[in-house]
């Protein structure tokens, strides 16, 4: 029982990362209905960039978050300026899928040239806290971690509910010929979105180098999770995307805990591929 | 107030709008009357700025807008009502009209504005909570129209606003647009295929085939035309 709820309190952890990484892949796909394929490689980024600024500035990595939102932030919004948004006007998946594979390919072998392919941690006099809460024991960086992207999507969900951008993001989404006759600059908001997609792909990096080794493909795993979260949490639904991925990071721990844990990207995929099947049968019955 | 002379436009190699003249002034309601594929739409995305031009000239109150952005145009206040509607079906009807407040100048006088447009649609602020995409066609229809009043229109074009809708619905529609072009003096464009009722609502007309303005003149003149009654109103 005590593994049980140690292993829960664990899959619900490891699952904050998989929403945080899920909603920013939703919200790129949501306007501008494009697979940001570099999307791990981004939390990858992320991660270094915290590496680098806590060993040169000696800062704590939880410290380093804002500053990774806001580089990350510019860097998104440079490469859909300059490179996304120009692929859009072709109108081709294909360019897109080469592209944001081909600048996945660029940033991972890119941190293998900088950085080599070591592991690295990056050390804090706090690693080794546990906090016990009854039965469980839960390491503190784990904790703050997911404290702080829970209060992340929850700002995340407020900005594009309440705010007059947030409208509008939604409303490219939804409606793209609608949002031009209302005067919605989209370029703008692709900027904006794949910016903020980054920012988020980048602080769920940050976030994990509290507990996570830091190493150039270090982001794969993340980046196929979060498509899957995109499309069991449903496409343009934050909170869907929120409770996906801790679903995801809860089925992960229960199939480690229960069968192996070298079985538990075999299993999140078939279970992925059942949802998908099912879920296709369901449209299919309701026409 | 709007002058449009040899207008010429099309997507990329195909060519739809050859050469196309006309004129609304202020406190009018003019009908563009065409058939489907006639290049009414095409027309209404020239003069927004959504397509751009090959030739010809679009005056606005003695401003060329012809090589403008649609955002520029949108600014010197011509609004649309485009064609299906395009509204943001899964926000509230009442973020679907703050969308409509597109400048400072519109959203300063946003709350002034939704007022009136719920005087015109008093079924829609009933319905300000709700998801647009859960009202029926003609309530669909009057967001449109009232997203489009929310943006303070000196011109204001409707495309197609009958399609689709009841008889009645379409009327209460139409008489807004025309109430406003009386009361306001501001000018109304209106793009039907529907050429009874827009000539029952226009006060002058033309008609659009094969990318040309084939006919113009008043609504009466235009209803008594043999080769309109022959050809689109089938008597």
């Amino acid at each position: 029982m005590e593994i049980f709820l140690q292993a829960c309190v664990n899959g619900l952890l490891m699952g904050g990362f998989y929403s945080l990484m899920g909603m920013g892949q939703n919200v790129i796909f949501g306007v501008m209905k494009i697979v940001n394929f570099c999307h791990g490689e981004m939390l990858m980024v992320g991660m270094y960039l915290t590496y680098v600024l806590s060993t040169t500035f000696g800062l704590d990595p939880y410290l380093c978050v804002p500053f990774v939102a806001i580089i990350m932030f510019c860097l998104g919004a440079v490469i859909q300026h300059t490179l996304i948004t120009p692929s859009l006007g072709t109108k081709s998946f294909t360019n897109l899928l080469f592209l944001t594979v081909g600048l996945g390919l660029l940033l991972s072998n890119g941190a293998l040239v900088i950085f080599g392919s070591e592991y690295r941690t990056i050390p804090t006099s706090y690693a080794q806290t546990y906090i016990g809460l009854g039965p469980v024991n839960i390491a503190l960086p784990r904790l703050i971690s997911f404290c702080v992207l829970v209060v992340i999507s929850v700002v995340l969900f407020a900005f594009l509910k309440y705010t007059t951008t947030g409208k509008q993001i939604r409303a490219v989404s939804q409606n793209p010929v609608g949002a031009e006759v209302v005067g919605i600059n989209a370029r703008r908001i692709y900027i904006l979105t794949y910016g903020i997609g980054t920012a988020l792909a980048g602080v769920a990096g940050a976030l994990l180098t509290g507990f996570y080794t830091i190493f150039p493909t270090a982001g794969a795993s993340f980046g196929f999770r979060a498509l899957i979260v995109v499309v069991v949490g449903g496409l343009g639904s934050i909170p869907g995307a929120f409770f996906a991925g801790i679903f995801l990071g809860l089925l992960e721990t229960m199939v480690a805990l229960f069968i192996s844990p070298s079985y538990s990207d075999l299993i999140v995929f078939i279970t992925f591929i059942v949802i998908l099947v099912v879920r296709q049968m369901i449209i299919i019955r309701r026409k | 107030m709007l002058k449009v002379e040899g207008l010429r436009a099309g997507y990329g190699a195909i060519n739809i709008l050859w050469d196309i003249s006309f004129s609304v002034d202020a406190g009018e309601v003019v009908a563009i009357l065409g058939s489907n594929g006639a290049g009414k739409t095409t027309m209404v995305r020239a003069v927004t700025g959504m397509v751009r031009p090959t030739a010809g000239s679009i005056q606005f109150e003695g401003e060329e807008l012809a090589k403008k952005s649609s955002r520029f145009i949108l600014d010197r206040g011509i609004v649309q009502v485009p064609e299906g509607r395009q509204i943001f079906t899964e926000m509230t009807v009442l973020e679907n009209l703050e969308m409509g407040a597109f400048n400072k100048a519109t959203r300063a006088a946003f709350s002034k504005n939704l007022d009136v447009a719920y005087r015109h649609f008093p079924k829609l602020k009933e319905r300000a909570k709700q998801a647009a995409g859960t009202l029926s066609g003609g309530e669909q229809q009057m967001l449109a129209v009232a997203r489009a009043l929310i943006g303070m229109p000196r011109l204001l074009i409707l495309d197609e606003p009958s399609l689709g809708l009841a008889p009645n619905i379409v009327d209460d529609i139409l008489e807004v647009a025309s109430g406003m072009a009386k009361r306001d003096r501001i000018a109304v464009l209106l793009v039907e295929q529907d050429i009874t009722k827009a000539l029952a609502c226009a006060d002058r007309g033309y008609v659009i085939e094969n990318g040309r303005i084939a006919l113009s003149g008043t609504a009466e003149a235009l209803s008594a035309n043999e080769h309109v009654k022959k050809a689109y109103l089938g008597i």
